[in-house]
Order: structure tokens, then C-alpha cells, then sequence
């Protein structure tokens, strides 16, 4: 634990999780004062998870590795998933509640080889309004030989004024499959008569990369809503939900869920879908616009059904009634 | 001799509908969108040629002002680095087989106009499958042997982007000439801002957010509408 002089006669604290550092990033610039309640770095607004699943000596997927801070928590694996009951299955939470002004998350997930497990949220992520800094996230996933990862977290919901960027890596062996996906609303829809859009930013980059550091490919939004116009044609439209599914597989398997799956729009009920292949040959990408995050979800658990069928062999089972 | 006119002049052949690089066989989603009834008119063309320039100024028009400084520096290993870089960030199959083509296609063409030893060496080593030679790399270093500026090459991009949908409108669209006229002028007046921006931008920096367009494409992708290659 780091210290300094704050003032005569107080001492800072720190967590001593890894420092999380946007500052570079240059559409966080207008974002960079000091919050006046809790300062950046406190304990408890710098959240850090390490999550490491491998095979026991059974041949068994077990969540070997877990190291966690404050508000940050993981509690033991389950073995909830009837299709595949060998696999692990956690929730991440947060004892902080949303996001607020400030909050730095470290998240790293590692899946050694021929592994699998399920990763989840346990709600939906709040970014509450800011007034001074922003909430940053760094995700690390890395997966081995043969490994495979399903995460899949519930949507993130910004509130007015809130700044979020992340930058999430994922370190992927030519063998390995992970399907990640990110649903954002566009705010509270039914709250004070309807938040859409009102945030300052959201700033999300997502990366794939080899073991031996051969970059794949680069996806980086800045939704702006300020700069950009959300609701023109291309962009938002009128849709209110956006998904993003990123699967990193080998290329046969790539290239089947591909053809498995098929694009649309659907005008009666407001939902549309893609797939495209990421660049070289890295896996496929996988994207999904609506007006609730109820039938976005299903999409993107079907989608992510086709996805383990085409790895696994098994069906993702139906999501909890009360999820 | 006045430089500035024949520059001028080299400016607005390299602009040109007509420049053989494949633009019309492009439409940027403008073919699934009309079928799709997205864009059906002046008001929806004009915003789906907006945000497709405005996502290509943060990558590609970034990527141009790169290779164009790499190309007066006589950087070479830092033209393939943003080659490569650009390809890292398209997600899409159609749009990575249009941006390479094109390349391919202007590069192929200086060879023709002029003699570059740049262009020659990036020319053998897209064909040796070396570097992907992506088309805002080819107008960095077109537009940098041709001694234009940064805000020429800034200009030219997004004009290319703008008038390949609007071209392809005519085709697909209930629009008129005058419509497409009335909207490259009006969106010529957002160049400069956007410029402002991307000039301070690498690859790092790089973003698009753009998701009914990525939808559109993947429908086209899939589809079987061929009357453009995307």
C-alpha cells in the first residue's frame, strides 16, 4: 500500500490493486479532475478481480485462482449449466453498487489449458452521472491451448452524464475459443421520462492478440453523444440497444458460425443482427440493435448458443426466469 | 510556374468520380439500406453519408494523414506499420476487400503517372502479399509525392467517401442530382472539424461507431444483392 501527504496531518490510502490510468486516452481529457468526495485510487473505488480456472487432476474445470478487492466479489464456482456440468460458472459483483466518479476496475480472466468456464454479472453494470473524473475498466483475459470462455455479462446501463472507458485484451491461442459480449442501453429509458443518450461518453476497446503478441485485430466505439449525431442513419437510428459479441475461435469453427448465422432486420418488433469475420482470421464478430435489453439478451444467447453448439457440441440451456 | 494550380489540378484528378479506382462498384450499405427502406430519401441519404464520413475520418482519414507523413519523412517501415494498423481495425469482410482493392488500384495507377520508388516498393510488396495496401495509405503517399497538403489528402478522403454513396444513389435512390449536390455541399462545411480532430489521431486513438451500417453490411454480405460490391 502506497502512501502520501494529502494535507498536513492526513494520509492518502491506496488499494493496492493495480492502477488503472486513462489519462492518456485522449477523449478523457475534458475528464481528468480530482473528484472532491473519495480521490481516484481509494480503497474500495479500486476494484480488482483475478480469476484463473485449469483442470484439477480429475480432468474437472475448477476456479483455481481467486484474488479480489473491495467492491469487487467473486464468491466460489458453481455448477449450474445442465449442458455442460463440468464447467464453472461465476457471477461477478459489486458491493459499490454503480459506478461512480472516480471507480477504477482491473479485471483479469485466465483459462489455462483445455479449461472452460462461464463468467457472468450478477445484475446489470450502472454508470452513475459524474461530475469531476470517470470510471475506467481494464479487462485481461487470456486463454491457453484448447481453452474455452463464455462471458457474458448482464447490460450496462450509463445514466446521465457518466464518462466510461474500457480497454479489454484478450490473449487467445489459435486453439482456443472465447465468446465475449457487451450490451449497452442507451440510458435509463423509463426513468424521469426517459435518459437516452445523455451521458458524456462511453469509450470501449476491445483487442485481440496471439500468446506471442501478433496483434489480431483493434475494435475501438467512442460514442460521443455530444460530437456525434447517435440517432442519424447508420448509427443509432431509433434503435435504443446495442450489442456487441466478440468470438475468438479457430478458423473452422469461425467460418461454421458464421454460416450458421444469419443477419436481419426485423421491423415488426425493432431488432436487427450481423456477423462479420474479424480480421485475420481471428473469429467473428457479432453485433445486435433493439429497443429493450430483454429480446437483445435472447439474441445474444442464441448467437452464443451457436457458438458453444459449434465448439462444445451443447446448447446454451434457457437463461433463469429471474435473470 | 504557379505550383499551386498544377497542384490544384492533381487535386481534383486524384477527387474525381472518374478516377479509375473501383468507386462505383462501392456503395457503403447504401444498396441494403434502400432495399431495406433505411434510406429512402434526400433527408436519410444525407444522414448515412454523414455518418459513414464521419466514422472513416477516425480511421481511415487517420490512417491517410499517417501514411502521408510517413511519406514525406521517407518513413517506409512506418507506411507498412499503418497499413497493417488499418486492417487491424476494420471489421468488416466487404470493407477490408474495398479498401485493398482500391489500394492496390491507385498504386497501380501511380506507377502509371509517375515514377515513386515509394509507391514501387509498396507496390511489389502488396503483390508479394507483404502489406495488405490499403487505399488510404495509397492516397497518403499519392497526395504526398504530388506535393499536396494534409488538409488536400483530409478533403479528398472525405469527399471520396461522401460521393461514392451519392454516386451509387443515383443508382438506387429516389433522389435527384440535385439532391446529392445539395448534400455534398452542406457536408462540406462538417470537413473542417472533423480535420481538426483526425490530424491529432493515431492508431490508437482510432474509433467507429457505427452499428446499423455494420448490420447493413453484413446483410449485404450474406446476401445476395450484387448490383454493388458492398
Amino acid at each position: 500500500m502506497t502512501k502520501e501527504n494529502f494535507k498536513p496531518g492526513i494520509e492518502r490510502q491506496y488499494s493496492d490493486s493495480p492502477e488503472v490510468d486513462f489519462s492518456h486516452a485522449r477523449e478523457m481529457a475534458p475528464y481528468l479532475e480530482e473528484p472532491k468526495a473519495m480521490y481516484v485510487g481509494a480503497p474500495g473505488k479500486r476494484g480488482y478481480l483475478n480469476l484463473g480456472f485449469e483442470l484439477d487432476k480429475t480432468g474437472k474445470s475448477i476456479l483455481r485462482e481467486l484474488d479480489r478487492r473491495a467492491p469487487l466479489i467473486v464468491q466460489q464456482e458453481l455448477y449450474f449449466d445442465e449442458e455442460l456440468p463440468n464447467m464453472p460458472c461465476v457471477y461477478i459483483l459489486s458491493s459499490g453498487g454503480p459506478n461512480v466518479d472516480g471507480d477504477r476496475y482491473t479485471q483479469n480472466i485466465t483459462v489455462k489449458k483445455d479449461a472452460m468456464a462461464f463468467v457472468s454479472t450478477g445484475a446489470a453494470t450502472k454508470l452513475a452521472g459524474m461530475i469531476y473524473n470517470y470510471s475506467g475498466l481494464v479487462q485481461n483475459i487470456t486463454l491457453e491451448e484448447g481453452a474455452y470462455l463464455e462471458y457474458l455479462p448482464e447490460p450496462v446501463i450509463p445514466h446521465a452524464h457518466t464518462r466510461f472507458i474500457s480497454d479489454t485484451c484478450m490473449t487467445v491461442h489459435p486453439t482456443a475459443t472465447v465468446c465475449y459480449s457487451e450490451i449497452y442501453m442507451a440510458g435509463r429509458k423509463h426513468y424521469n421520462g426517459g435518459e437516452l443518450f445523455k451521458f458524456d461518453i462511453l469509450s470501449v476497446c476491445c483487442h485481440g492478440h496471439r500468446p506471442d503478441g501478433e496483434p489480431l485485430f483493434r475494435e475501438k466505439f467512442i460514442i460521443d453523444p455530444s460530437r456525434d449525431r447517435i440517432r442519424d442513419i447508420g448509427i443509432m437510428d431509433t434503435y435504443d440497444v446495442f450489442a456487441n459479441v466478440v468470438v475468438m475461435t479457430p478458423k473452422e469453427c469461425a467460418d461454421k458460425i458464421y454460416d450458421a448465422t444469419t443477419p436481419f432486420i426485423d421491423k415488426k418488433n425493432r431488432l436487427a443482427a450481423g456477423i462479420t469475420h474479424l480480421p485475420n482470421g481471428s473469429g467473428v464478430l457479432f453485433k445486435v440493435l433493439g429497443m429493450e435489453p430483454g429480446p437483445v439478451k435472447k439474441i445474444v444467447r442464441e448467437f452464443c448458443s451457436t457458438v458453444r453448439q459449434t465448439v462444445k457440441g451443447k446448447h446454451i440451456p434457457e437463461e433463469f426466469p429471474w435473470r | 510556374m504557379n505550383e499551386r494550380i498544377i497542384q490544384l489540378s492533381h487535386l481534383l484528378q486524384f477527387s474525381d468520380a472518374t478516377f479509375p479506382v473501383g468507386t462505383f462498384s462501392f456503395s457503403n450499405g447504401l444498396e441494403t439500406a434502400s432495399y431495406e427502406k433505411i434510406v429512402t430519401d434526400s433527408d436519410t441519404l444525407e444522414q448515412l453519408c454523414r455518418s459513414a464520413a464521419h466514422q472513416a475520418a477516425f480511421s481511415d482519414g487517420v490512417t491517410a494523414l499517417q501514411a502521408f507523413r510517413a511519406a514525406v519523412a521517407g518513413d517506409y517501415d512506418r507506411i507498412t506499420a499503418v497499413d497493417h494498423e488499418l486492417i487491424l481495425f476494420k471489421m468488416n469482410d466487404e470493407a477490408r476487400m474495398m479498401l485493398t482493392r482500391m489500394g492496390k488500384k491507385l498504386a497501380e495507377l501511380a506507377g502509371k503517372m509517375f515514377s515513386s520508388s515509394l509507391i514501387s516498393r509498396w507496390l511489389e510488396d502488396i503483390r508479394a502479399d507483404r502489406t495488405p495496401g490499403t487505399y488510404p495509405v495509397a492516397q497518403g503517399l499519392v497526395f504526398a509525392h504530388a506535393s499536396l497538403t494534409e488538409e488536400d489528402l483530409f478533403t479528398s478522403h472525405q469527399y471520396g467517401v461522401i460521393n461514392m454513396i451519392l454516386g451509387a444513389s443515383l443508382r438506387c435512390v429516389r433522389v435527384s442530382h440535385y439532391d446529392t449536390q445539395e448534400i455534398l455541399y452542406r457536408l462540406a462545411q462538417e470537413i473542417p472539424v472533423l480535420y481538426e480532430q483526425a490530424r491529432q489521431m493515431e492508431f490508437k486513438d482510432m474509433n467507429a461507431f457505427v452499428p446499423q451500417m455494420d448490420i447493413l453490411a453484413s446483410l449485404h454480405e450474406k446476401g445476395s444483392m450484387r448490383m454493388f460490391m458492398n
